[in-house]
């Protein structure tokens, strides 16, 4: 009796929530964790993607780069003696950063090597030089960041300052280039006045080295004989010095007149709109400065077509990408303490294609949804900003956990170059409910877990999702969860090797808030009812089932337990795996349409040896049924008039004049110069012949004569048969 | 994808010119010469690429063809002898807004000019040169020119030239960063419009040797080619030209070349039995000079001021010795 009760105790856990019996711990209490999560305790063994360095930019330099990574290609760069050794060091130096930056020491990859280099008890006396060698290869430098609350931010806002940098680098030479070139055109005007070439001016412009051997008065007097006709008219003048006004004026930089720069950062939508709205006119009037410049400076203006269209031109003349010259903005959100109000104007900024880039960095994915909807909501606003912005077709979307960082410097840097919105929607993985999982650990299982999957859709890509839209930077994206492989020794002192899929679930059960709906089986009551998560979320629901979702989670001593899981979860587990299919159809994989027709075409395949193709459709479809469409080379038939009429292979003319000396009225050039026969009568017959003859690529046919009482007109016709 | 606002406005500024815009003035040239077939085909590059008269240039040497700026309605230079292509460069580093053209006839370029050709294809500047090759001093009234083919009699070669007729194309692709080299001949207007534009369109230098006839002294020397169809040798590829059906069935001798074989285009250039007509070689991605060395540095009065100071201080003798 007994044993049948411990039997069911599971099972009827798992339909209601309700601990019957004592066994069933609570999960977070026992201090378990999931089994594939056994190996990282200690990340500073590890090496993996952080610390992140913030690269001081190079041309063409990602804005960040992994540590590792870093470490790697200087490596692979030293030529020197004894390799290995050098390695060992690198990896020892690398590991002592870790340790350092997770006991909350900061600084630059400099002098965290140097500081590396200080906690390595002395004894190997070849550190030292193995540093030296591994420095002269670290081309980059710059702070290094650990996977922290802070850090999503930080490198955001480090990739938006570098493409920021670059771009104001290139607008400031444009406007400096333009201001060049319009003050020489009034300088040049001015050069060319009277009053430069008055005795003063010119005595000025002299030096004052030999000035007194010079006779000013006589110079002017000479020069202002000479002076051009026709200066710069007083409109341009007055356009130009507007111009020049209007861009000597701005404010996307700091310039010599003092004017302070505007600040793009923001950490509000309402606060960047404000400004955005607020800077539009002077924006416009920049806008149009520089258009007017480049016309004036091409000698392109002109007054009665461009006058009406630039005062027509009012701010809402500038789309976004006119405005891609100039700074974008820089707005960081998070979602826990994000408004309704808030999250209205980030849609407006998203909509409406503004320059701003904007992240929104949710710390907390599991926290209870705002209006309670039945299920647990995990990141639903999120996912909720997420997938509106992607609706919008023209914001870059980034959306990745932080643990991801590493992978997606590349796209985070794109985005910053794209032409408009971007979104960048972080978990940062730094939440609080989570004890023993650090905030790289917890960002990696919920990305793992597909809670909060990573994608990057680019509108700048290409024209359609499959060029746009990827989801490739979660593991094992074809899958509905990744697989991982589970190493132990069983009770006979066995080695054990599984797959275990890592779910919502095991993510899940890493929250404390969540502990209620998991318990842990004793190892008595283990048995074959108990089936991994991925199997049971097929099932039907209803009735008691045939099998138990359970988790392996290993407790701190590394002991594989088992842990039943409630039904509630297990239905956000089915919805979340939907979620993530969802995006995998977006991504093309397991493309619902790409399988209906393939399906189709595949069964047509199967009827179409028997039967003979009955459609129009299935006739062209079939290569062998369509005509054979061999594309001959249309040879084009010159239609050669009758040989009486006289004529000229025109397209073969070459210009050389020779016919229409002859006769310009007989002979005139079309529109490519190239001669035809205008006017037959207007000449006489020997002329024809006569320039039959002349002419060097032989291509004027006299015909027969119109007027039979011209004198030697057999002669003539003799002369012409060469030519007919 | 619609314009921008901006785009729009600095469009508005194209105009539509006719071919007789480009027009000035009636050549001096004789009836029957070749030089007249390359003009109007440039005129019809002109207009139908819309280039600005005021955007465009024309620099040539001394001789019949270096006649040809007077004859365009544009900037010109027309300039002394051999000194087309320094000149032209010149244009093209001062004003790199300009389309530099370069007309120069095989005196010009080959004999007097000859170290500039070879270090203006080395240079590679985005220019397009034409070599109107007939073969003879016209100008200066018959006289053997570099190119003229052995035993041409002529006033400095009365008993007939003694050496062969250099090649023009074999040494231009001879020369380190060529980048594009083509050959057309007057008689087929077709043919030189589109190696015109090829050439106009190639960012670089675009080297184009017209065969040329020169009607009043050499009047019969292109004649074997010129009556027989068979001895114009076409290239057609789909990097390169592809001629017409019009004109290859009157020109049947057509191969296959692809512009980016060096090997074959210089095996090509050395056919005197045939003449290969369309673009040899082509190779986009050369560099151009003014490219290599634009200075990011913005030329204002201070700068070039404090440049000029610095370098006449190097030469200034200080009166009481140097402070």
């Amino acid at each position: 009796m007994s044993a049948v009760l411990e039997l069911q105790s599971p099972v009827a856990f798992h339909l209601t929530g309700k601990r019957s019996g004592t066994d069933l711990a609570p999960v977070i209490e026992r201090g378990l964790r999931p089994a594939t999560l056994a190996q990282y305790r200690d990340l500073t063994e590890l090496r993996y993607g952080f610390p992140l360095v913030l690269q001081r930019q190079r041309a063409g330099e990602a804005s960040s780069a992994s540590l590792s990574e870093l470490i790697d290609q200087a490596l692979k760069a030293d030529t020197g003696p004894e390799p290995g050794r050098l390695r060992a060091h690198a990896h020892r130096l690398e590991r002592e950063i870790r340790r350092a930056l997770a006991e909350g020491v900061g600084g630059t990859l400099g002098e965290l090597i140097t500081k590396a280099v200080a906690r390595i008890p002395a004894g190997d006396a070849r550190l030292a030089e193995s540093t030296a060698r591994l420095q002269k290869q670290l081309k980059a430098e710059g702070v290094l960041l650990d996977c922290d609350g802070k850090m999503p931010a930080r490198v955001i806002a480090h990739a938006w300052e570098a493409a920021q940098q670059e771009r104001l680098d290139a607008f400031r030479a444009d406007v400096e280039g333009l201001v060049l070139k319009l003050s020489d055109i009034l300088r040049a005007d001015d050069a060319r006045s009277h009053s430069a070439r008055t005795p003063q001016n010119l005595k000025a412009g002299f030096g004052s080295t030999h000035a007194e051997v010079f006779d000013f008065e006589g110079m002017s007097r000479l020069l202002a004989k000479g002076i051009p006709a026709g200066g710069l008219s007083p409109a341009r003048r007055a356009r130009i010095e507007r111009t020049l006004e209007a861009l000597r004026g701005q404010r996307l930089y700091a310039g010599e007149e003092g004017a302070r720069a505007y600040s793009f950062r923001f950490a509000s939508c309402a606060a960047a709109l404000g400004a955005f709205r607020e800077r539009a006119p002077a924006l416009a009037r920049l806008g149009r400065a520089i258009t007017i410049a480049r016309l004036e400076i091409d000698g392109a203006y002109s007054e009665p077509r461009h006058d009406p269209l630039f005062e027509q031109l009012g701010e809402s003349a500038l789309d976004a990408r006119d405005l891609a010259a100039f700074p974008d903005y820089l707005v960081c959100l998070n979602t826990g303490t994000m408004t309704a109000s808030e999250q209205a104007e980030l849609m407006e900024i998203l909509a409406g294609g503004l320059p701003m880039k904007i992240l929104v960095q949710t710390d907390d994915i599991l926290a209870p949804p705002q209006f309670q909807s039945g299920h647990l909501g995990f990141g639903a606003r999120a996912r909720q900003i997420a997938s509106m912005a992607l609706g919008l077709q023209d914001v870059f979307v980034l959306q990745s956990s932080a643990s991801n960082f590493p992978h997606c410097v590349a796209a985070i840097d794109r985005a910053m170059r794209y032409r408009g919105a971007a979104l960048f929607s972080v978990y940062s993985g730094a939440s609080p409910h989570a004890p023993g999982l650090t905030a790289y650990l917890n960002a990696a299982a919920a990305m793992e877990s597909r809670a909060f999957p990573a994608f990057a859709y680019d509108p700048a890509a290409g024209r359609d999702w499959a060029a746009r839209f990827t989801i490739e930077y979660n593991p094992q994206p074809e899958r509905d969860w990744p697989l991982h492989r589970l190493e132990y020794e069983d009770a006979g002192h066995q080695r054990v090797v599984e797959e275990h899929a890592f779910t919502l679930l095991d993510y899940i059960a890493c929250d404390r808030r969540f502990s209620e709906h998991f318990a842990q089986v004793p190892r008595a009551a283990w048995n074959e009812s108990l089936a991994p998560v991925s199997d049971c979320l097929d099932a039907e629901a209803g009735g008691i089932p045939g099998r138990l979702p359970s988790l392996a989670m290993v407790d701190s001593s590394d002991r594989l337990q088992k842990v039943v899981v409630d039904e509630r979860l297990l239905r956000e587990a089915r919805r979340c795996r939907d979620l993530w299919r969802n995006l995998q159809e977006f991504a093309g994989i397991h493309n619902s349409h790409v399988a209906r027709a393939l399906a189709q075409a595949q069964a047509q395949a199967k009827v179409e040896p028997q039967a003979a193709p009955a459609s129009p459709q299935a006739a062209q479809a079939s290569p062998q049924a369509a005509p054979a469409a061999v594309a001959t080379p249309a040879i084009e038939a010159q239609a050669k008039p009758s040989s009486d009429e006289p004529y000229i292979e025109t397209p073969r003319c070459s210009t050389c004049n020779e016919c229409t000396q002859i006769n310009n009225r007989m002979f005139a050039y079309d529109e490519n110069k190239q001669a035809r026969i205008v006017d037959a009568t207007a000449g006489t017959y020997r002329q024809l012949v006569e320039a039959a003859e002349s002419c060097q690529v032989a291509i004027i046919h006299p015909g027969k004569p119109k007027n039979l009482n011209e004198p030697g007109l057999e002669e003539l016709m003799k002369r012409a048969e060469a030519f007919n | 994808m619609n314009m921008l606002a901006t785009e729009c406005l600095l469009q508005l500024v194209e105009e539509r010119h006719a071919l007789e815009d480009y027009q000035s003035g009636v050549p001096r040239w004789c009836s029957g010469c070749g030089d007249n077939a390359i003009l109007a085909a440039v005129q019809r590059l002109c207009r139908d690429e819309g280039l600005r008269p005021e955007k465009t240039v024309f620099v040539s040497g001394i001789g019949c063809s270096s006649r040809f700026p007077h004859y365009m309605r544009t900037y010109g230079f027309h300039g002394i002898h051999g000194r087309a292509l320094p000149v032209a460069e010149g244009v093209r580093l001062a004003r790199p807004d300009l389309n530099v053209f370069v007309n120069t006839g095989d005196g010009d370029c080959c004999s007097i000019g000859a170290a500039h050709w070879i270090h203006a294809i080395r240079y590679n500047m985005n220019m397009t040169v034409f070599l109107h090759d007939n073969q003879i001093y016209g100008l200066t009234k018959m006289q053997a020119s570099p190119t003229s083919p052995r035993g041409t009699k002529s006033n400095t070669t009365p008993r007939g030239s003694t050496l062969e007729a250099l090649q023009p194309l074999s040494v231009t692709l001879g020369v380190q960063n060529v980048s594009f080299v083509a050959q057309a001949v007057d008689w087929i207007p077709e043919l030189l419009f589109e190696v015109v534009k090829a050439a106009y369109h190639h960012k670089g230098l675009s080297f184009v040797r017209i065969v040329q006839r020169c009607p009043e002294w050499l009047p019969k020397v292109w004649d074997p080619w010129l009556h027989d169809p068979q001895r114009i040798q076409l290239l057609a590829h789909p990097k390169g030209l592809m001629p017409s059906a019009g004109v290859s069935s009157v020109y049947r001798n057509r191969i296959e070349h692809d512009p980016s074989n060096l090997n074959r285009a210089r095996e090509l250039a050395g056919n005197v039995d045939e003449i290969p007509v369309g673009i040899l070689y082509h190779d986009p991605s050369v560099p151009c000079y003014e490219d290599l060395r634009r200075s990011t540095t913005p030329r204002t009065r201070e700068y070039i001021q404090a440049g000029l100071e610095a370098e006449l201080d190097k030469v200034t003798v200080w009166p009481g010795g140097a402070s």
